[in-house]
């Protein structure tokens, strides 16, 4: 196993981090910007700011999720994959924790 | 561990017999320091280890004797023990000098003498890096130390918030104290993260896979880890805050495009993961005595390690519930409220852990595990009002109450202080080779632990009743006076179990029992040597075949002090011990460490010297002493390396190995990766500073952006883009036996180029001191340029190792930490380059306006 693979450990916390980062950034940018008094009629009268932070969540669930189901594959296989399989279910679950305020709470208040 | 290897098998058929008395004596020649004046040049990790751990103490009865004077102070209504202006400088003190010069120390010092120990390694893979880590300490401390004695210490606050540290609100030198001081420790900090981590990684005994190492090693690789990316967001905003104070660079001036959230930011930045780089050491101290005394491996270790990992990486989103009262919108309060609800259950799980561990095998009762009942019961506590105040409308009320106070003391205390005392009683036998009678060891325990609650939890109460923090005094209205004396007599009553305490150690240590070996029956390895233990550690190497909690230390000690395992014998007069593959733990190669030197105290003292000038604003002289440093560091290099391939040695057990110079990826190159990433972390703090000023600050756009000139940018990109190639070129030349001068020349003529055209565009930054924006463009090129600047010297370096016949195709490895830095320096500045035109372009957009 190649030293690289210890990089695994962290990969489903990594995605995490950054959905942090992007959503906490993203979310002060369109408070800035007024993106939150934008509301679009094809996206059923949604803001542009919750619109832009479900996008930004949904992502990176998507992308914690795909880190999960890689790592499921392999397991059982060695010390460090099985490790790294569940740290990255935990961040997928701590994905969901955190950030599922995108759906429903106010954004620029 | 115990069992016999195939090589142990051949090695031993091959090797001749080895006198253990003879060994000995040639170990302890090479590897012990001589006595007197020598001592200072000592580069041993038990010795700098107890250094470290004897120094933080003396700062921990430095702040309770700080803490002591609060409490008199605030002992009744109206007390006028104290003026405000010494408050100020005491409570500031206080949480200064008990997070940076006590908790990290200690904890580094427990690492640094542990370590190689747990590992099955005879000392730490850069041994002068330590030494020159414990000499920023000692001299930074001092620093904080003699302007406490001359009546200048910091008084902002141990978390020095602007405006109120700014050059306006504190004038005097009191802030560059804290600035200074506090940022010359941090190297040492940043200098054991690197250590740490590269020796975890690297510097194990054959057959230590990950998966068989001792869960403390877990812990400590995951807290240095953390300190690598913590540490240098601090690390800017002091750099940031002093170029404020010293040079008018407005970055935390509303009045001028800045923000005082800016230092906030920061600071928790840091100041969030440093609570668990604080607590998790500790943790793995936990987890290593329990097993003992439950006399039962650690339940759930992998379940522990993915636990850890999960709190080292949440713990750094949750910085901002220091500061949900200043204005940030419901929905990003409520990411960093999970986040800081979330890390409970990590910290759920370990403490399960532990009571599953008891629960499972046959605990037997002895003094370490009363004071770590101590750290269960007072650590709950403190999780339990974390978790209350992680919620935001309570933390509305008790944002900076006196409830905050108890809270951050029952974690701190807890967390970190009771379990350190249990690892006192537990390793004191090891560090001195005497067992305790433990007779005043109870009575200092009881007093101790109902000292601290009679001292906290009854500021729960003061803090919901209104008390604010960081107050001298409070009027006899407020009803606080019974709640607050019994505060003080509890803190007494402590200070009385820490005054028994010592007493303890002292008795320990002079009529203790003498013992021969491993007196707790545990099984890791740190055991498996006489105690205390000789300089060298393991007069040979062990070959580990189980997990680092499962050994046998009894047995394998006695077969390793005999010589029979890996490098039972001395050669050319090295200090050997063995580098590993970092995953499966196979061996190869053979670390040649570093002889007793003077040298990491020059720089030491050099840097001091650095430092000291800046604090007496003598800049030109501050640079000529940064200027020794870098020479005096240079210096440390001429005792590295061989002017002749070696090829594959012996290292015993019939296997060999090549010496670390003539391998692929030795200790060296990993700590210049990690240094790249924690200066990377530096960098994108830096970046992350100039968006958010951008976004949030009152009063831009700036009248002048600093827009760079295009023509000198594009230069210095290409230029920054060849000296990468160059430095690649100059690799690929040696591997293939030519000569890479030309290559490193022009290396290093590129960097010099670079790092000159950034100095320009640095230099043509509209007024600096009229707007943030301009001043972070200012700091962003200039920091490019010193990247390059260094670039250009590492090529020039690799260029005089070559001259000097220290490089061969076998022996490439100067060239290699260099490529890493070449690369690392063009990637960053060509990302500098970018930032600088888009910080240009973002601020003639506009901004929030005034």
């Amino acid at each position: 196993m190649r030293p690289r693979s210890l990089l695994l450990l962290g990969a489903g916390f990594t995605v995490w981090a950054m959905a942090f980062v992007a959503l906490y950034a993203m979310l002060s940018v369109g408070c800035r910007f007024g993106w939150d008094d934008t509301a679009l009629d094809m996206a059923g009268g949604l803001s542009l700011q919750r619109l832009q932070l479900i996008a930004i969540f949904l992502v990176h669930l998507a992308a914690g999720a795909a880190v999960v189901m890689l790592l499921r594959r392999r397991r059982g296989e060695g010390f460090l994959y099985p490790l790294a399989y569940f740290a990255a279910i935990a961040a997928l679950g701590a994905s969901v924790f955190s950030f599922a305020g995108v759906f429903f709470l106010s954004a620029c208040q | 561990m115990s069992r016999e290897t195939p090589q142990d098998r051949q090695g031993a058929a091959a090797a001749p017999p080895v006198n253990p008395i003879r060994l000995h004596r040639e170990l302890a020649a090479l590897w012990d320091t001589p006595a007197g004046w020598q001592q200072l040049g000592a580069v041993n990790h038990t010795i700098l280890g107890k250094r470290f751990i004897l120094a933080a103490f003396f700062f921990f009865g430095v702040g309770g004797l700080l803490a002591m004077l609060i409490r008199v102070q605030l002992a009744t209504s109206g007390t006028a023990f104290v003026g405000p202006e010494i408050y100020g400088q005491l409570f500031t003190m206080h949480g200064t000098v008990m997070m940076f010069l006590f908790a990290i120390p200690m904890f580094e010092g427990f690492a640094i003498y542990l370590l190689p120990k747990l590992l099955g390694a005879r000392d730490l893979a850069f041994p002068r890096l330590t030494a020159y880590g414990f000499w920023c300490y000692i001299f930074g401390a001092s620093i904080l130390l003699c302007a406490m004695i001359a009546g200048v210490a910091p008084d902002s606050g141990w978390f020095m918030y602007t405006p109120l540290s700014s050059s306006t609100y504190t004038p005097g030198i009191n802030a560059d104290v804290w600035l200074l001081g506090i940022t010359f420790v941090e190297i040492s900090a940043l200098s054991a993260a690197v250590e740490i981590t590269v020796s975890v990684l690297k510097v194990r005994a054959p057959g230590m896979s990950l998966a068989r190492m001792p869960i403390m090693a877990w812990y400590l690789l995951i807290t240095a880890l953390m300190m690598l990316f913590g540490f240098p967001p601090l690390i800017l905003g002091s750099i940031l805050l002093e170029l404020e104070r010293a040079a008018d660079l407005p970055f935390f001036d509303p009045t001028r495009g800045g923000d005082s959230l800016l230092w906030q930011h920061l600071f928790w930045l840091f100041g969030h993961p440093e609570v668990y780089i604080i607590f998790l050491p500790a943790a793995g101290a936990i987890s290593m005595m329990i097993p003992t005394f439950a006399r039962h491996e650690l339940v759930g270790y992998r379940a522990v390690i993915v636990a850890v990992i999960a709190m080292a990486f949440l713990s750094f989103g949750l910085w901002v519930h220091h500061m949900f009262t200043v204005g940030i919108p419901h929905l990003a309060l409520a990411f960093f409220s999970a986040a800081s609800g979330l890390v409970a259950i990590p910290t759920a799980v370990q403490i399960f852990a532990w009571i599953a561990t008891l629960a499972a095998g046959r605990p037997r009762f002895d003094v370490p595990m009363l004071y770590l009942g101590g750290f269960f019961f007072i650590f709950v506590v403190g999780g339990l009002t974390g978790v209350m105040l992680a919620m935001v409308p309570f933390n509305w009320q008790a944002h900076d109450t006196h409830f905050v106070v108890a809270h951050l003391h029952y974690v701190l205390v807890g967390g970190f202080v009771f379990p350190m005392m249990a690892a006192t009683y537990y390793w004191l036998p090891h560090f001195t080779g005497r067992l305790a009678e433990h007779r005043v060891s109870k009575p200092a325990f009881w007093l101790i632990f109902l000292g601290f609650n009679l001292t906290f939890f009854h500021m729960h109460l003061t803090g919901l009743r209104g008390m604010p923090r960081r107050i001298d005094t409070y009027p006899v209205e407020a009803r606080l006076d019974w709640l607050n004396l019994l505060s003080s007599v509890g803190s007494f009553v402590m200070t009385i179990g820490f005054a028994l305490f010592v007493v303890d150690l002292v008795v320990h240590m002079r009529f203790g029992r003498r013992f021969r070996r491993n007196p707790w029956a545990a099984r890791t390895l740190e055991w498996a040597m006489p105690t205390p233990t000789t300089s060298y550690a393991f007069a040979s190497l062990p070959h580990i075949e189980e997990r680092g909690d499962r050994l046998a230390p009894d047995a394998e000690g006695a077969r390793l002090a005999a010589g029979r395992g890996y490098l039972g014998f001395t050669r050319n007069g090295w200090m050997e011990t063995l580098g590993v593959d970092m995953v499966g733990g196979r061996p190869d190669q053979l670390i040649v460490l570093p002889r007793q030197t003077f040298l990491p105290l020059w720089s030491g003292l050099l840097t001091a010297a650095m430092v000291l000038c800046l604090l007496a604003k003598i800049y030109w002289l501050a640079l000529f002493a940064f200027l020794a440093v870098v020479v005096s560091l240079l210096a440390w290099t001429g005792a590295t390396g061989a002017r002749q391939d070696m090829g594959a040695l012996p290292i015993g057990n019939g296997a060999s190995a090549r010496p670390h110079w003539e391998t692929e990826a030795p200790p060296s190159w990993w700590a210049m990766v990690m240094t790249c990433a924690a200066e990377a972390t530096l960098f994108s703090s830096l970046l992350f500073g100039g968006l958010f000023l951008w976004l949030v600050a009152p009063q831009w756009p700036p009248a002048r952006p600093a827009l760079p000139d295009p023509l000198l940018a594009g230069a210095c990109a290409v230029l920054l883009v060849l000296a990468a190639f160059a430095g690649r070129g100059g690799l690929a030349a040696l591997l293939q036996q030519r000569s890479p001068a030309l290559r490193l020349g022009v290396c290093a003529g590129a960097h010099g180029g670079a790092a000159l055209l950034f100095a320009l565009m640095a230099a043509s930054v509209p007024v600096p001191t009229a707007h943030a924006h301009n001043a972070t463009a200012l700091v962003l090129l200039s920091l490019c340029g010193l990247r390059a600047g260094f670039g250009a010297l590492l090529a020039a370096y690799g260029l005089w190792r070559w001259h000097a016949g220290f490089l061969s195709a076998a022996r490439s490895l100067d060239l290699r930490i260099g490529r890493v830095w070449h690369d690392y320096a063009a990637a960053t500045g060509l990302i500098g380059i970018s930032a600088a035109f888009v910080f240009a372009w973002l601020a003639t957009t506009g901004g929030t306006g005034s």
